[in-house]
């Protein structure tokens, strides 16, 4: 008897972004990226049963009822300019994409509702594959993705996997089986390793100090799950009341930001006088594959929440926790993401 | 080197499309500001010498 293996597993999604939440990516659309986690996307049924219904006569359930779908998943890969570049337009919704081959630029920033943007984020199909086909073990498509957030973790060490993207994607319950979907080839992805790091926190360049230890940055959404059911969000199958709800619409609801690191500390390191001072400047991370693939993530105005004195290795260090405040004119965070990558959540 | 440049228009769809330097400093303002990018308008066609619109006189 054949044994399937999770090494099998090949994932892609939307590229490009959908036109609404329940039109799915087509082939043409998608890219199949590669990941490290093992997790798998499972659509998940929600159900209901009677046991709570008087007129029975007992207490025990007669039957089951199909209510609502959940999807959601994770995706750890190492970080490259391409996942970084979709991670950025996705995660934070509004993009700018400028340049040409091999040189796109994606500017990206968060959605101002107040400034008339959108509160839903953009949309994408993320397809999971075992076997297409006659043998097909798992062939199934999330429909209506969103990014919940991301996770970029900087350590020191000479491996890949000091320099890797962690993203969390929620779904509005919508799943087709079998896909359709042709899983096209593996992109190739460029590398942004943690030895390509430029940093500047506070008026601090931590890389020219040769300080920095590792740090870690992150985005999440905090997406409206319950709300995505609204009278008439639908359902799976279209016009059956009884498939089980899907959501209608993911909305992001209060989005908050995080940056915090480890720098060694020595006579005359800052952190502390900062803490106290409740200094702020801007906080810029800028990681380097070639001239055309490359990402950059500035924190617009931080101050240092927390910071105290430890040790990493037996070597004095001080571990930051940043506030990212909002600027006036620049916002939170913007990332400005470079790739030869077209048509990235356009 | 010459700059990138894309339009981008103004937010709730009031005004016109404007043209800017695609560099962060410019853009990241405009965009906080609800502006966002947009195909070129059919003017900038004409100025570039892709006639649209044919003179009905000539």
């Amino acid at each position: 008897m054949s044994t399937t293996r999770l090494q099998e597993v090949l994932i892609c999604f939307g590229k490009q972004k959908q036109t609404d939440i329940s039109t799915a990516n087509t082939s043409g659309q998608m890219w199949q990226l590669r990941k490290l986690n093992a997790a798998l996307a499972n659509p998940k049924l929600n159900t209901e049963n009677d046991a709570e219904e008087f007129g029975k006569g007992h207490e025990f359930p007669t039957q089951s009822f199909q209510t609502s779908w959940d999807v959601n998943g994770t995706l750890e890969k190492y970080l490259g300019s391409e996942i970084g570049a979709w991670a950025m337009a996705y995660g934070l919704g509004k993009v700018v994409k400028s340049g040409t081959n091999p040189n796109f630029t994606y500017t990206c920033t968060p959605l101002i509702p107040a400034s008339g943007d959108a509160a839903e984020l953009p949309y994408f199909s993320f397809v999971e594959q075992i076997r297409p086909g006659a043998g097909v073990v798992v062939d199934r498509m999330a429909v209506g993705c969103v990014v919940e957030g991301w996770t970029i973790a900087i350590g020191s060490g000479p491996g890949r996997a000091n320099s890797k993207i962690t993203v969390e994607f929620v779904g509005s319950g919508k799943a087709t089986e079998p896909s359709g979907i042709t899983v096209p080839a593996a992109t190739i992805e460029k590398l942004l390793p943690s030895a390509s790091l430029a940093l500047t926190i506070n008026g601090v360049n931590y890389v020219s100090n040769k300080n920095i230890v590792s740090l870690e940055t992150s985005w999440k959404n905090n997406v409206r799950l319950d709300s995505g059911f609204y009278p008439g969000s639908g359902f799976q199958t279209p016009g059956d009341a009884t498939s089980g709800a899907i959501r209608g619409r993911l909305e992001f609801a209060n989005r908050q930001g995080r940056l915090k690191f480890v720098a060694r500390f020595e006579n005359g390191s800052t952190e502390l006088t900062k803490l106290k001072n409740q200094s702020t400047g801007t906080a810029v991370l800028s990681l380097t594959y070639d001239a055309n693939n490359s990402l950059d993530i500035t924190w617009q105005k931080v101050s240092f929440a927390m910071a105290e004195v430890g040790e990493t290795d037996g070597i004095v260090t001080v571990s930051v926790e940043c506030l990212p405040m909002y600027d006036s004119t620049n916002g939170i965070v913007s990332a400005v993401a470079k790739c030869n990558v077209d048509n990235i959540c356009q | 080197m010459t700059k990138d440049r894309v339009y981008m228009k103004p937010p709730f769809g009031l005004g016109e499309p404007k043209e800017v330097d695609a560099t962060p400093e410019v853009l990241v303002p405009l965009m906080l500001a609800g502006w966002s990018q947009c195909e070129p308008p059919r003017l900038f066609q004409e100025t570039t010498g892709e006639e649209v619109t044919k003179n009905v006189h000539d």
